[in-house]
């Protein structure tokens, strides 16, 4: 599916009111000021997706948008892994960032991904008046690029480009980098785009 | 002529459902539910490398890589033109994780990948002479035709293994 750029416009102000909501959640979670990019729409053919995401380790909090819709695609918080050390460190007080991850550390991580992509998805509802509900999360800390193709997969045999919406929140304070990155079904991404420029026809 | 050396040869990325046949260094990077098979003819010291994303085409015929049942039997089509026949030709594969439990109690398709290209090497007599598959992790492989069909492995940890 070929975005216009008024699709694409009202797409980015979308993720700009979710991750607006996400980076608050989580610049309380840290007691700090987080910070976060012009959201960017990039379309992907699979043959070219290990130019966009490689085999770097990172943290993956997946869960599937759900609700309204069923099988909705995914939506992603991603973090590399020294960022995401960084940030359970912070957030259980303590300072050695050469370690492994245990199990605190996941369920941190899970946590947070939870709270924001939930305030992400609020956010979105409320606006669009269609709701999608976050599924149970799935944790993934191992090659980006694994995590992503085994998702894509799951999207059916039929696709073969992705478009994926991705916006950057950094806390400079800790030196933490992550996104938040949506990755809908073609379904969903029609059903959203509809309802955005309903809602600029009735203003 | 002076031999190619494999270590000046610019390395082929292969992406998700992407092919390539020949003697220079071939790459798939991060493949995580997905299979990196290589066929290598010992006595050429060619072969090939595909990036299978799924097992069934369920028909389709646009890219032919990206499934298991379509990506084999274009590759040993292509080996074939260049003079390797199936019966000289020795199979390695690795990936076919499942790197969410949760997604992947509903479908593993990991899984699912490993078990058809076990199936379609069998019934075209190719033998399958190594695996590194399953688990939950990330494989970045690397194929070597020109040096003995090497095919290493590295892992997000950076351990990294040789089958």
């Amino acid at each position: 599916m070929k975005l216009s750029a008024v699709q694409a416009d009202a797409i980015q102000e979308l993720g700009n009111i979710g991750a607006a909501h996400a980076a608050t959640t989580l610049s309380q979670m840290l007691s700090s000021t987080v910070s976060m990019s012009v959201p960017a729409i990039k379309a992907i053919d699979l043959s070219e997706l290990g130019n966009h995401i490689g085999d770097e380790s990172a943290a993956m909090v997946v869960f599937e948008l759900q609700g309204e819709i069923q099988h909705g695609g995914y939506i992603i918080f991603y973090i590399t892994r020294e960022s995401a050390i960084r940030l359970t460190n912070t957030m259980l007080g303590m300072t050695d960032t050469e370690r492994d991850f245990n199990e605190m550390d996941q369920s941190a991580l899970l946590e947070v991904g939870n709270i924001m992509v939930s305030a992400f998805l609020d956010a979105t509802a409320e606006l669009l008046g269609f709701i999608m509900l976050p599924s149970p999360p799935a944790l993934s800390i191992d090659m980006a690029h694994a995590a992503m193709e085994s998702l894509i997969a799951q999207l059916g045999e039929e696709v073969d480009e992705v478009l994926l919406f991705s916006t950057e929140l950094i806390c400079e304070e800790h030196k933490i980098d992550s996104d938040i990155i949506m990755l809908p079904e073609i379904s969903t991404l029609k059903r959203i785009t509809s309802l955005l420029e309903e809602m600029m026809k009735g203003t | 002529m002076a031999e190619p050396n494999p270590e000046t040869q610019q390395t082929a990325m292969i992406g998700i459902g992407e092919y390539r046949v020949g003697s220079f260094p071939m790459m798939t990077i991060g493949l995580g539910s997905c299979i990196g098979l290589t066929l290598y003819d010992p006595q050429k010291k060619t072969g090939a490398m595909v990036h299978i994303m799924l097992p069934d085409s369920g028909g389709r015929t646009d890219r032919p890589g990206k499934y298991a049942d379509t990506a084999i039997p274009l590759l040993l089509k292509e080996l074939d033109k260049i003079g390797s026949s199936n019966r000289s030709l020795v199979a390695k594969m690795a990936g076919g994780a499942c790197m969410f439990e949760y997604f992947g109690t509903n479908l593993n398709i990991g899984e699912r990948n490993t078990e058809k290209v076990r199936i379609i090497l069998k019934e075209q007599g190719i033998k399958l002479s190594a695996e590194d598959v399953g688990g939950k992790v990330g494989r970045t492989v690397t194929f070597l035709p020109a040096n003995g069909g090497k095919v290493s492995i590295r892992r997000a940890d950076g351990v990294t293994s040789e089958l």
